[in-house]
């Protein structure tokens, strides 16, 4: 095996370990993210840029009292780091009291998770240069204009409190995407996969769906309105990113949220999904695992969200867990909806009238009571009649709430990986089915392609 | 071609230090006590103007630029550029009376990009010593001969003057990184007391983000240019809950980050202008729902600039309009260059935007770019019609032959020592009008409007086309007046035809830079920072939807 990316477990600890003894401070924590990243990028049929960085970034989390600040540096001789410790320390003596500080976190157990492939941390600069020209040669064949991105990261990360808290992680992960455009400019198609494990990225799959879905088909118009939609996967995870961050007890508590309660309180315990949704994050997840610890050294645990409708728990810091005297629960470090056992094909041939989405663009929130989001269709949007995909038709903007979405789904298909971020690099990992839901608001035309 | 009113300013302006713009007029030295008062005796700390520390990258850091981009050239580049890049960051945030966050990050590291053939490879470390180097070195350039090796393509690079030893600051005069945590912390307090005196104000959140940027760059060709710029963004977030717990509204944006000192903080004047937005977010609970349908718009700049930014900033990028960013941000609806060049009317004759590195105040103003290229501006469109996109070295070639212009507009920029450059957004100003007319003259102009204040959601498709912003606050125009507060407003439209609905521009006196902090573009994905300018506008019949 080769060697890892990033510094080792016992460089980690003994960094960390000067940071804690060079600490004056009542309380201390610190966090390393050390690692490599590597990446290839192609346009217009050729590499338009390709790089590599090695960084190790350490967050010193200095407190006096309830008094707290934070440093990071990359600089980290002896007499830097020391600086850097002096520095939060002069920074949390100035801070005003924060009421709301957590004293530092003890020893905790983590699981542990083996989230570091080699094949994906060892992947070299040319493995990724054929990837790029296979994609180059696919497009070609097919007279179309290939544009694509591969991100890769490995490297490993650490937090230690000076109660004694120690916990370290090595991951990778890769994605890998590809936009093959007509040279006219009037088709698009994309295609996307990522993983931790290089062996699961599907490159030449990647490249033919891809290919295909910039088939040479005139697009037509088709009204604005609201649809039965079959989103495929990325489309789902590109919303379920966003779902993720509604699991919020404390906003829910504050009236801020579709959760909260109008009497007060939140709304754990009711029905408020269809009972097909089941939403969960587990750490060891089989390729989308994460760390098993926060960034405060908080033991992130598996945990359901919403189970067959029922919105079963909210993720609670420190802080509100202790004002509302109950356990505290680390946010989600990943995101899993439960699928289904309809294939893709299945919901296309069940839909009279639909359209198909591949993946959305400029997704941003509107009103956080019924979560809505509004965005565009992008690189592969088609009209289904009769239960066939009859023609792509122009993109749109949708006004959607995602709350209204997950109370109107129909089918659903096994669940899978995604290339959720808009911009293709390794993100959260988002795990999700293809989805057929009623009544998706496609508000606006787009002349995009 | 460039008759536009903007001087062009590429050796940048340390006179203008000492005049801490617009600031003189509004602050004493009572203010700033008044400020500092809820923290302890550490006292009032006046940055002096001729501390700035443009020498914080010493000669030894010069000589290992100098190594990198000579172990690339030997390794076989036909030309090679290189960074070293210090960036700090400090963040202090608040919410109610509570510190959410205090945040200092130090970056530093080195960087090289080599061109092999047409071919380009980039490399970085953190390790600055000379072994590390000249691995890194030798693999920017072996990047970029795997590459050159795989997909080869030519690449020329427009002609750029040599610049030895140059050095610039951005125009401030209080260093943020010199004034206290305490005193921005008492600021920010003070600013949300004053906001939850207001009835129905729950929540408040504010920061200031302060940025410095020290870039030593470097070319083969034998630029040396030393630059350090700093950004600040301040910011505050209030909300508003209905009596029976039903309804909440928030107003932020209520400020805009710049390219300044912390001066620009102090004359904002949150602590004076905190019961204003308070009062706004509360009033926000009882407005009308807007009627959707055909309104004229009146934009404040405050909501204008964004727009401009999304509709007028990217697609004028050269790069999208070519498909470089078709997997991610997106290509442009300014394509191709030899059908929209000189050709496409995008608004009215009195409709001009200018791309600019050199406006005082802007987030994008530098003094040379990440080629050694000096800071200028020129226009985008003239007499409304679009005449030019934003350029680097690289590019300026592929539309020489359509605009005539052979070098580049210097819109390379990397993040950070990490980063590979390439081409960014500068600031990209719409001009105010010719006749002075003030606010009030300009919402006089409509019987039936809608005007917005301050940037809200906002989202716009990947060619630029169809576009849809809401804003903070809206007010029902009637009869050439203010008449009720609106709310659940966006404004939504075609690009092309949002612009030729422009109508009145107000003048030179409702000027105002926009700006934001999170400009996105290239993947690994990489933020830019931009500013854009304009005066208060008048566009007519546009949809309005409710997005209640």
């Amino acid at each position: 095996m080769a060697e890892q990316k990033g510094l080792s477990t016992n460089d980690l600890r003994s960094i960390s370990d000067r940071i804690l003894l060079l600490s004056q401070a009542d309380h201390c924590r610190v966090n390393i993210d050390s690692g490599w990243r590597g990446y290839t990028r192609v346009a217009t049929n050729r590499i338009t840029s390709a790089g590599g960085r090695d960084n190790t970034e350490i967050t010193i989390t200095s407190v006096f009292g309830n008094k707290i600040a934070t440093v990071s540096t990359n600089r980290f001789d002896d007499s830097e780091l020391e600086q850097a410790v002096r520095r939060s320390e002069e920074m949390a003596r100035l801070a005003p009291n924060n009421p709301e500080y957590m004293e530092e976190l003890g020893p905790q157990n983590f699981n542990r998770v083996a989230a570091y492939y080699d094949s994906t941390g060892s992947l070299e600069p040319q493995t990724r240069a054929e990837a790029a020209a296979l994609a180059i040669r696919q497009a070609q064949a097919a007279n179309q204009v290939a544009a694509s991105y591969m991100d890769v990261r490995a490297g490993t990360s650490a937090v230690a409190t000076s109660s004694g808290l120690f916990g370290s992680h090595s991951s990778t992960g890769v994605a890998y995407t590809l936009t093959s455009r007509s040279p006219d400019g009037l088709q698009s198609g994309w295609a996307g996969d990522e993983a931790n494990d290089w062996n699961n990225i599907e490159s030449t799959r990647v490249a033919a769906d891809a290919v295909r879905k910039c088939r040479n088909w005139n697009k037509t118009a088709l009204e604005p309105g609201e649809y039965t939609a079959i989103l495929e996967p990325t489309a789902v995870g590109m919303l379920m990113l966003r779902m993720m961050n509604a699991f919020n007890q404390r906003t829910a508590d504050e009236g801020r949220s579709y959760f909260s309660n109008p009497a007060g309180g939140n709304r754990i315990g009711e029905i408020l999904f269809d009972e097909k949704v089941t939403l969960y994050s587990d750490p060891a997840h089989p390729d989308a695992e994460t760390a098993p610890f926060s960034n405060s050294g908080q033991p992130v645990s598996p945990k359901v969200w919403v189970n067959a409708g029922k919105l079963e728990s909210l993720s609670r810091s420190r802080y509100w867990a202790k004002q509302q005297d109950q356990e505290p629960i680390a946010g989600p470090s990943n995101f899993i909806m439960q699928g289904g056992d309809s294939s893709l094909e299945e919901m296309i041939a069940s839909t009279e009238r639909g359209v198909l989405l591949t993946r959305f663009w400029y997704i941003r929130g509107l009103n956080p009571r019924i979560v809505s989001h509004t965005g565009l269709t992008r690189d592969g949007t088609f009209l289904i009649e009769n239960g066939r995909i009859s023609r792509p038709v122009t993109n749109f903007r949708f006004n959607q709430s995602l709350i209204a979405m997950l109370q109107n789904v129909e089918m659903l298909s096994p669940s899978t990986r995604v290339a959720a971020s808009e911009n293709s690099s390794v993100s959260t990992p988002i795990v999700v089915p293809a989805l057929k839901v009623n009544g998706f608001n496609l508000s606006s035309v787009s002349d995009a392609i | 071609m460039s008759k536009l009113p903007l001087p062009v300013n590429h050796l940048g302006s340390l006179s203008q230090e000492g005049a801490p713009l617009h600031l003189a007029r509004q602050f004493s030295r009572r203010d700033f006590l008044k400020i500092a008062s809820a923290g302890s005796a550490a006292g009032v700390l006046l940055a002096s103007s001729s501390s700035v520390a443009a020498q914080s990258l010493t000669s030894t850091e010069r000589e290992l630029l100098q190594h990198a981009i000579d172990v690339a050239m030997s390794a076989g580049a036909d030309y090679a550029d290189g960074r070293i890049i210090r960036t700090q960051f400090e963040a202090i945030g608040t919410r109610e009376q509570t510190i959410t966050q205090v945040q200092n990050t130090d970056s530093f590291g080195i960087n090289v990009r080599a061109l092999v053939g047409g071919s380009w490879g980039f490399s970085a470390t953190r390790n600055l010593n000379r072994q590390d180097i000249a691995n890194m070195a030798r693999e920017a350039v072996a990047i970029a001969r795997a590459n050159n090796s795989v997909a080869p393509a030519p690449t020329t690079l427009a002609p750029v003057d040599v610049y030895p030893n140059e050095n610039w600051v951005t125009p401030h005069s209080i260093d943020p990184f010199s004034v206290s945590l305490e005193e921005k912390a008492a600021l920010l307090l003070n600013a949300n007391a004053e906001a939850l005196r207001e009835q129905n104000i729950r929540f408040t959140s504010s920061s200031i983000l302060s940025v410095k940027e020290e870039r030593l760059v470097a070319t083969s060709e034998g630029s040396f240019i030393d630059q350090t710029l700093f950004r600040i963004n301040p910011s505050m977030n209030i909300t508003a809950i209905s009596a029976d717990g039903t309804d909440f509204q928030s107003r932020s944006a209520v400020v805009e980050p710049a390219g300044r000192g912390y001066e620009y903080v102090l004359g904002l004047d949150l602590v004076g202008n905190a019961p204003r937005w308070a009062e706004e977010a509360a009033m926000k609970l009882n407005a009308v729902s807007v009627e959707p349908g055909q309104w004229d718009l009146v934009l404040q700049p405050s909501n204008l600039w964004l727009t401009i930014h999304e509709a007028i900033g990217h697609p004028t990028e050269l790069d999208r309009a070519y498909g470089y960013e078709a997997n991610y941000a997106g290509t442009s609806f300014l394509h191709p260059p030899e059908e929209v060049l000189g050709q496409l009317r995008l608004g009215p004759e009195f409709m001009q935007f200018v791309g600019n590195r050199t406006e005082v105040g802007g987030c994008a103003t530098i003094g040379w770019d990440d080629e050694g290229v000096p800071a200028e501006s020129w226009p985008i469109i003239e007499n409304g019609v679009f005449v030019d996109y934003q350029t680097t070295r690289e590019q300026a070639a592929w539309i020489e032959s359509l605009t005539g212009v052979s070098r580049s507009h210097g819109c390379a920029y990397g993040q950070n020592w990490e980063s590979m450059p390439f081409q960014r957004m500068p600031n990209v100003s719409l001009m105010p009008g010719e006749e002075d007319l003030s606010e009030e003259e300009v919402i006089a102009a409509t019987d039936r409007g809608i005007l917005i204040e301050g940037r809200g959601s906002y989202s716009i498709d990947q060619q630029r086309y169809n576009l849809q912003f809401a804003g903070q606050v809206f007010w029902e125009i009637r009869n050439g007046q203010k008449y009720q507060m609106l709310r659940d407003v966006a404004y939504v439209g075609r690009t092309p035809e949002f612009w030729n609905s422009l109508d009145v521009l107000g003048g030179d006196s409702t000027y105002f830079l926009g700006a934001s902090f999170g400009d996105a573009k290239g993947q690994p994905i990489q933020v830019n920072a931009v500013s854009h300018g304009c005066p208060i506008s008048l566009f007519r019949n546009i949809d309005i939807i409710n997005t209640a």
